[in-house]
C-alpha cells in the first residue's frame, strides 16, 4: 500500500509540489492572522494609554 | 474578516489550479489549460510571476499617492503608509525578478539575458533601492518624509515607461516584445477562458494579500514610531 502511494508520488511529483506550496500558504496565512491580531491589541493598548493621559 | 476568508479561498484555488491543472494540446474539460507553443508546462508561471510584478506597480503607485498626501497635509502617518508601500513594492519587485530569472534558466538557458524587461526591472530596483539609502541617510523625520515623498513621485514617473512601454517597443525574449509576431500577448490571445479566469483570480487574490500585508506593515511602523518617541 505504502509502496503504491510512494510510487504514485514519484510519477506525479507535481502533487508533492502542490502539497508543499499549500502548506507554505497555510503557514503564511496563519502567521498573518496572528500578527494582525497582536498588532491590533498593541495599538488598542497604546490608544488606551494615550486617552488616560 | 470576510475578506480574509475570501482571500484564503481564492489563493488556495489559484495554487491548486495553477500547479495541478493539466496543460493539454486540445482542452476538452473545464480544468484543462491549452498548450502554448514555446512555453508548455512552464506557462504556469504566469499565475505567480505576473501578479508579483503587478503588485510592485500597485505598491509604487500607492507610495506616490501617499507621498503627494504627505506633501499636502504634512501628516507623518501618510509618510508611514508611503514607506510601507515602498518596502512591499521592493519585496515584490525582487520576487518578480527572482521568479522570472529561475523561469528564464529553464526556458531560455540562462538566469539573465539583459532582455529589455529584465533590464527595466533591474533599473527599477536600483531607483527604488536608492530611495531606501536616502531614507536611512536623513535623520530628521520631517525632512526625510518630504524628500522621500518627492523622490517617490519622481520615481513613479519612470514606472509606466519601464514596465509598459520600453519592453514593448524593443526587441526581446519576453512575450509581447516588438519582435513577438507569433500571436500577440499571451494573456489576450494564447490563453483559453479558463486559464484567463484563473489568471485574473490570481491577480485579485494577490492584490487583496498585498493590501493585508501593507496594513500590517503600516501598523508595525506606527507602533515602532510611537514606542520610540515614548522612550526618548
Amino acid at each position: 500500500m505504502e509502496g503504491g502511494f510512494l510510487g504514485f508520488l514519484e510519477s506525479n511529483a507535481i502533487y508533492v509540489v502542490l502539497f508543499i506550496v499549500l502548506a507554505i500558504w497555510f503557514g503564511i496565512f496563519l502567521f498573518m492572522l496572528n500578527t494582525d491580531k497582536k498588532l491590533n491589541e498593541i495599538m488598542n493598548e497604546l490608544k488606551g494609554k494615550s486617552n488616560e493621559k | 474578516m470576510i475578506w480574509k476568508i475570501v482571500l484564503f479561498v481564492l489563493m488556495t484555488f489559484v495554487i491548486i489550479a495553477g500547479i495541478a491543472f493539466p496543460i493539454v494540446p486540445q482542452p476538452s474539460a473545464w480544468y484543462q489549460f491549452p498548450l502554448i507553443p514555446g512555453l508548455e508546462e512552464k506557462a504556469k508561471i504566469i499565475f505567480f510571476h505576473v501578479p508579483t510584478a503587478w503588485l510592485s506597480v500597485i505598491a509604487f503607485l500607492m507610495a506616490m499617492i501617499y507621498g503627494i498626501k504627505y506633501l499636502r497635509n504634512q501628516n507623518l502617518d501618510d509618510d508611514a503608509k508611503s514607506n510601507a508601500a515602498l518596502q512591499l513594492g521592493m519585496v515584490f519587485c525582487v520576487l518578480a525578478t527572482v521568479t522570472g530569472s529561475i523561469w528564464a534558466k529553464f526556458t531560455w538557458g540562462a538566469f539573465w539575458h539583459w532582455d529589455p524587461r529584465e533590464t527595466s526591472i533591474f533599473i527599477l530596483l536600483l531607483i527604488y533601492g536608492s530611495l531606501f539609502a536616502l531614507r536611512t541617510a536623513v535623520e530628521n523625520e520631517d525632512k526625510r518624509a518630504r524628500l522621500s515623498a518627492v523622490y517617490s513621485i519622481i520615481a513613479f514617473l519612470t514606472v509606466p515607461f519601464f514596465i509598459f512601454i520600453m519592453p514593448r517597443i524593443m526587441t526581446g525574449l519576453h512575450p509581447g516584445s516588438a519582435n513577438d509576431d507569433t500571436s500577440g500577448p499571451v494573456v489576450d490571445f494564447k490563453m483559453n477562458r479558463n486559464m484567463q479566469l484563473v489568471f485574473y483570480i490570481s491577480l485579485i487574490a494577490f492584490t487583496i494579500f498585498y493590501y493585508w500585508m501593507w496594513s500590517v506593515r503600516y501598523k508595525v511602523l506606527i507602533i515602532k514610531d510611537t514606542l520610540t518617541k515614548k522612550l526618548l
